[in-house]
């Protein structure tokens, strides 16, 4: 398989609005991609073309091999897994109730609800009833449902934005993990943190269209003024730009002892958002 | 179709029904109005009108309204969307739902009949009539669910619902002429038909309420296409 996910000239016309305008891309397998932008940008709507819940007004789009058209198989349904913006569980059965119908509508082994509780760090709400869990115990409840038929692809939409930074963090190592262990990734958010530490490559949604795509670290290079700041012991910030001629400078303040800290002038994601579209990312 | 995906929505949806008390307390109409009326009998039982008003309530309060309430509920806590992303078909969860109404109907009735006399539903011909008016109920209920967003949303159409299909022999208590064009007309829904038919042992009301049964699938058809189409 060349691509996980294909998208070609993708548009999206609700009524007489146009959410995609169009945008192209590709997820390779074993990647972990991020779709960044801000509200209303058409990150979800873009996810549910993807996994078959909406049709698009034009354009390509192959997943897993497979053409739109066959979206609607159980077959391609059991080899994605799905985390919705506003999925919800049956709020008058247990954590292990609501995982045990999952797992049986995909077939998957029972024991992978426990697997999956541990992986959530869940395994004391294995009993609860769901109505009695807090938001972002619900939302590590539905990761686990996304992930129990252990997919080969997951959409993830926005998985950490109602959870602590302690919970956020974990997700994420699990992330990873489930990443390094082969699965691919297609994720949004609104972290520019999450999406720097967590990512292979990202792309910026704005206004229907993808304004730019590449690896964080490529990202952060190619909006970088590609300057160096030098911290001295004496509170003054020099920059001094990457140029040959520049070397003996940096040597000499370096050889006079003045030198604290040097700093390269990277921009984050979040600046380079802001500079792209003219947006903040929230 | 699938019965492993069939029997996990079975499981799911007789668990919550047993969780919902909304849905619990319906039943016991049936049972509590039959138990009133087991009083009112005497010793030669029940006029048929009566036994089918029975029949009539525990249809429309059990079969319709949990269909449509718990359809309605999916619709209305999203958590529809997860069943129609995983591999489930449309029919395995229809199927699923459909069960568990189908067992709360068949307690809810046969507790209900207990009460005033079982004994003239036990013939073969009133059987298949009532499994016909059932199933009139249950295409209506997942009809009407299909489109109602809200649980709240689903008694505006349970009123009708009951009152038209439930509660038809009620009209003869109205003290209404005979002939009259409501009388006429209420003569020919579903209920009705089936009284006719215990009594007369037609063939005829039969294939009437086949028709009504047919048509509550195609309005159920109707909805499911509308649905479907929308985005
Ligand atoms: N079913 C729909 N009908 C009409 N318009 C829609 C529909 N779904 C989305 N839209 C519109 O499409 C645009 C993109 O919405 P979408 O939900 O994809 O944004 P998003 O990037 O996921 O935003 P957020 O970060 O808030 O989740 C919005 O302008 C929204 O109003
Ligand atoms: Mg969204």
């Amino acid at each position: 398989m060349e691509h996980a996910i294909k998208v070609t000239g993708l548009r999206k016309v609700f009524g007489n609005h146009t959410a995609i305008e169009d945008i192209s891309f590709d997820v390779k397998p074993g990647e972990i991609f991020g779709l960044l932008g801000p509200s209303g940008s058409g990150k979800t709507t873009t996810i549910k073309i993807l996994t078959g819940e909406l049709g698009q007004s034009a354009g390509e789009v192959s997943v897993l091999d497979t053409n739109a058209g066959s979206f609607g198989t159980a077959d391609f349904k059991s080899r994605i897994g799905i985390l919705s913006d506003n999925s919800s569980l049956y709020e008058r059965l247990t954590v292990y109730d609501n995982l045990k119908l999952f797992c049986k509508l995909y077939d998957a082994p029972l024991d992978r609800i426990d697997v999956m509780l541990e992986e959530v760090n869940l395994k004391e709400a294995r009993s609860k009833v769901v109505s009695k869990l807090s938001k972002g115990m619900k939302q590590r409840v539905l990761l686990a449902k996304a992930l129990i038929h252990q997919p080969e692809l997951v959409f993830l939409d926005e998985p950490t934005s109602a959870l602590d930074p302690g919970n956020a963090a974990h997700i994420q190592r699990g992330l990873q993990k489930l990443n390094e262990a082969g699965t691919t990734i297609f994720i949004t958010t609104h972290d520019m943190e999450e999406a720097t530490e967590l990512c292979d490559r990202v792309a910026f949604l704005n206004n229907g269209k993808i304004q730019e795509l590449g690896s964080p670290d490529a990202l952060r290079y190619k909006y970088s003024t590609h300057a160096f700041h030098v911290e001295t012991f004496n509170g003054e910030w020099l920059v001094i730009e990457n140029k040959t001629e520049n070397a003996d400078k940096i040597r000499d303040l370096i050889a006079s002892g003045q030198v604290k800290a040097i700093h390269s002038d990277n921009p984050t994601l979040g600046q380079i958002f802001l500079k792209v579209t003219g947006k903040e990312l929230v | 179709m699938n019965t492993q995906r069939i029997g996990a929505i079975f499981e799911k949806d007789l668990k919550d029904f047993m969780k919902n008390m909304m849905l619990l307390t319906m039943p016991i109409i049936p049972i509590i109005l039959s138990l009133i009326y087991s009083r009112l009998g005497g010793d030669e039982g029940l006029p048929v009108p009566m036994l089918y008003l029975i029949v009539g309530v525990a249809f429309s309060s059990v079969t319709a309204s949990s269909m449509m309430t718990m359809m309605a509920e999916e619709n209305e806590k999203k958590t529809l969307r997860g069943l129609m992303m995983s591999p489930a078909s449309f029919m395995d969860i229809i199927i699923g739902k459909s069960l568990v109404v189908g067992l709360m109907t068949l307690i809810a009735l046969t507790l209900s009949l207990l009460f005033i006399g079982i004994e003239p539903f036990l013939k073969i011909q009133v059987i298949i009539g009532l499994v016909l008016l059932f199933l009139f109920f249950l295409f209506l209920g997942i009809g009407i669910g299909l489109f109602t967003k809200s649980v709240a949303a689903t008694s505006a159409y349970l009123m009708p619902v009951m009152f038209l299909f439930g509660f038809t022999p009620m009209m003869g208590f109205l003290g209404l002429e005979e002939d009259s064009i409501v009388i006429k007309i209420a003569d020919l829904f579903p209920l009705m038909q089936l009284i006719n038919m215990h009594e007369t042992e037609s063939w005829m009301s039969m294939g009437v309420v086949a028709i009504w049964t047919l048509a509550a699938a195609i309005f159920t058809y109707i909805c499911f296409k509308k649905e479907r189409t929308d985005d």
